[in-house]
């Protein structure tokens, strides 16, 4: 993916603002967007909003037509803000203070993901005014981060849930997956759809109140520095299992990564260098505990470069902190840089900002947000 | 292509309002107001995505939770409002010529101003009776606080998701008998049964230790969608639901009152509650 800004625009946007920076580019947010709509032709789709929660990804998303995916009031909050229709949102975090259920009904968000008997409780009170969609776990070894460990029920117990809510008097839309972030291969999403295909077609032979929704999470690719599919044949597959589904099956999936990744790059100084054990090492103004610190949660390597060009000389890419963890890159070919050096850092738009710390008392990187699209203030929703 | 707001109150299924006018809307705090002109139903406010009350259709509402217990009572003098900052309630307790004091609670001042602003009809003058006194304060802090005794109280909320969670609560409930004077009468909104049966039956839960005659009575308003509307009733006089049509009657034009709605004739079957109802509350024979 080519970079949305050129170097010279790097260079004078930071004479401009200062480093450390943070570039948000609306366009590519744009673009990332339209993509995924052509590669999933009849999905709708829900902004993961915990993978950048920034106002102009709000605007811009909306303006796009995107649902929004929340996971606490915090987010909450934010889209209220934007004025985002309520009934283009989801909450789909699977474990729920009762603060937060309220929290979301008075928001007027009313479809909820649930993953267990007791999170199914907690809805009894609630049971006329919502939708659920139960989350079911596919393990997923081919994702850089699995999420099935922590959420979702064992695809065998789905039919006894199922059952559950359907005794409870609770509306279950349908079920929902996320087979993990940064999904290197379309396998387990296909697995999932067929698994939840079947759960479906068996739970409509013993029930009268028919499935309508089937949520396909988010986890698609975008390139770091390992190769990924592109979007188009990561999706060919999962088109091909979706096809099979009933012709009254919602679709919906939840991207977060896809949607931003590529829509923010870091720019960093360097702010001094030493040499140790024959290896440059360059400290920048920003590192883990600021926007890097996807490396550490997210477990994602950056492409990272200098503006500078020349002979390329082993490295070491420093934080500014003084933890000894804060290694934004450890070994990297760079050129001989000096303080005051630019370094770049592309692909830095998802679960970066949004891990931003304040460790040491540090300045978090300033977000300047580029190509925003005009503030049409959609005042009230629009149905 | 008109603008279009819909209800949020269920997930599915919901009215919605074309837009012709938007008067106010406010959504970056913690609650979410807006008030805009509908062709048919005239000034509409909704708060977090649900409809409060109309201009067309208000009267059916507020009439009912005002007349009902005034004309059964017969002899209020001094009335009790908790919430109801639209000034609906005030409006219809200030015709009572009879009342001689209505104390109303709002636990914010902002609601008032922006009904008296937006929905003047609602009040029509009623927040400047001389009669009436207006605190801003949380309701249940105003009942547990006060030693004044009333005659009636009238509980107009919100629905129990949000701020008005706390008016549909044993301890309050507790603390309106304390303050209502002997044969004094609680009325409450109580939503809409067809669609929230639990309201209903946690309420009457709640009511049945307290007070010697507790029910419901149901009112149709037609953006309280999914049936008719429900408001929960509760005295330790036993006479005052019993009252037959020509008591009811007299009372009715003893009071002087004119109403668009409400009729004795309506009043008594008011209190005739489908058998789901019933059955739900453990009233049905």
């Amino acid at each position: 993916m080519t970079p949305f800004l050129g170097d010279a625009a790097i260079q004078s946007l930071a004479e401009e603002y200062g480093t450390p920076l943070f570039l948000l580019d609306c366009k590519t947010m744009e673009s990332q967007y339209r993509s995924l709509q052509r590669a999933l032709l009849g999905v709708d789709f829900y902004y993961a909003v915990k993978a950048l929660p920034h106002d102009a990804v709000i605007r811009t998303l909306n303006l796009c037509g995107a649902g929004f995916d929340i996971a606490s009031s915090g987010e909450i909050s934010l889209l209220r803000r934007h004025y985002i229709n309520p009934r283009s949102t989801i909450h789909t975090h699977p474990i729920k203070k009762n603060r937060d259920i309220r929290d979301s009904l008075r928001f007027g968000c009313t479809t909820f993901v649930v993953d267990n008997r007791e999170e199914l409780k907690k809805f009894h009170p609630f049971r006329h005014r919502i939708g659920l969609l139960l989350r079911i776990s596919f393990p997923n070894p081919d994702a850089v981060v699995d999420l099935s460990q922590k959420f979702g029920c064992v695809p065998g117990e789905a039919l006894e849930l199922l059952h559950l809510a359907r005794k409870l008097g609770m509306h279950v839309k349908g079920l929902s997956f996320h087979v993990g972030s940064q999904s290197r291969t379309p396998a387990m999403h296909v697995h999932a759809i067929e698994q939840c295909h079947a759960i479906m077609q068996e739970y409509a032979n013993h029930a009268d109140t028919p499935l309508s929704t089937l949520d396909i999470g988010g986890g698609f690719p975008v390139r770091y520095c390992e190769d990924v599919p592109d979007i188009e044949k990561f999706c060919a597959p999962l088109n091909a299992a979706l096809n099979k589904l009933d012709d009254n099956i919602h679709v919906i999936a939840e991207p977060g990564r896809y949607l931003v990744a590529a829509a923010a790059m870091s720019v960093t100084s360097v702010t001094g260098k030493s040499v140790r054990n024959g290896r440059n090492w360059y400290y920048l103004d920003d590192g883990v505990y600021g926007v890097y610190s996807g490396k550490i949660f997210d477990h994602a390597d950056y492409p990272v470069r200098s503006i500078r060009q020349g002979v390329l000389f082993p490295a070491c890419l420093a934080g500014p902190t003084c933890d000894s963890i804060d290694i934004v890159k450890e070994d990297i070919a760079m050129p001989l840089l000096a303080p005051g050096d630019l370094v770049v850092g592309e692909m830095m738009g998802a679960y970066t900002a949004a891990t931003s710390t304040d460790f040491n008392s540090l300045v978090r990187s300033r977000i300047v947000v580029l190509n925003e699209p005009k503030d049409t203030r959609a005042v009230v929703h629009i149905a | 292509m008109t603008r279009a707001w819909a209800e949020t109150l269920y997930d599915a299924y919901g009215q919605q309002f074309s837009i012709d006018k938007i008067y106010f809307e406010s959504g970056t705090g913690h609650q979410h107001l807006l008030i805009f002109h509908n062709s048919v139903f005239g000034r509409v406010m909704a708060l977090d995505g649900v409809v409060q009350t109309t201009q067309k259709d208000e009267f059916i509402y507020h009439e009912m939770l005002t007349h009902v217990p005034l004309v059964a009572h017969g002899r209020v003098l001094r009335a009790l409002i908790i919430g109801g900052g639209d000034g609906g309630i005030l409006r219809e307790v200030c015709k009572h010529r009879c009342v001689e004091q209505i104390t109303q609670v709002e636990i914010d001042q902002a609601v008032i101003d922006m009904a008296r602003k937006y929905l003047p009809a609602h009040s029509d003058g009623a927040y400047d009776d001389p009669r009436a006194n207006i605190v801003i304060a949380d309701g249940v802090d105003f009942i547990s606080g006060t030693s004044e005794k009333f005659d009636l109280i009238i509980s107009d909320s919100t629905d129990p998701i949000g701020p008005g969670e706390v008016l549909f609560s044993s301890n309050f409930y507790e603390k309106c008998r304390r303050c209502l004077n002997p044969g004094g009468v609680l009325v409450a909104q109580n939503g809409v049964p067809f669609m929230q049966l639990d309201e209903v039956v946690g309420t009457a839960r709640k009511l049945a230790p307290l007070f010697q005659d507790w029910y419901f009575y149901t009112a149709a308003v037609p953006t309280y969608i999914g049936g008719v509307m429900s408001f929960a009733w509760a005295t330790d006089d036993r006479k005052l639901r019993a009252a037959t049509l020509e008591q009811i009657c007299d009372n009715y034009k003893a009071s002087g009152i004119r109403t668009r709605y409400y009729t004795p004739e309506i009043h008594r079957a008011s209190f005739a509650l489908p058998g789901y109802l019933l059955e739900a509350i453990g009233k049905r024979e």
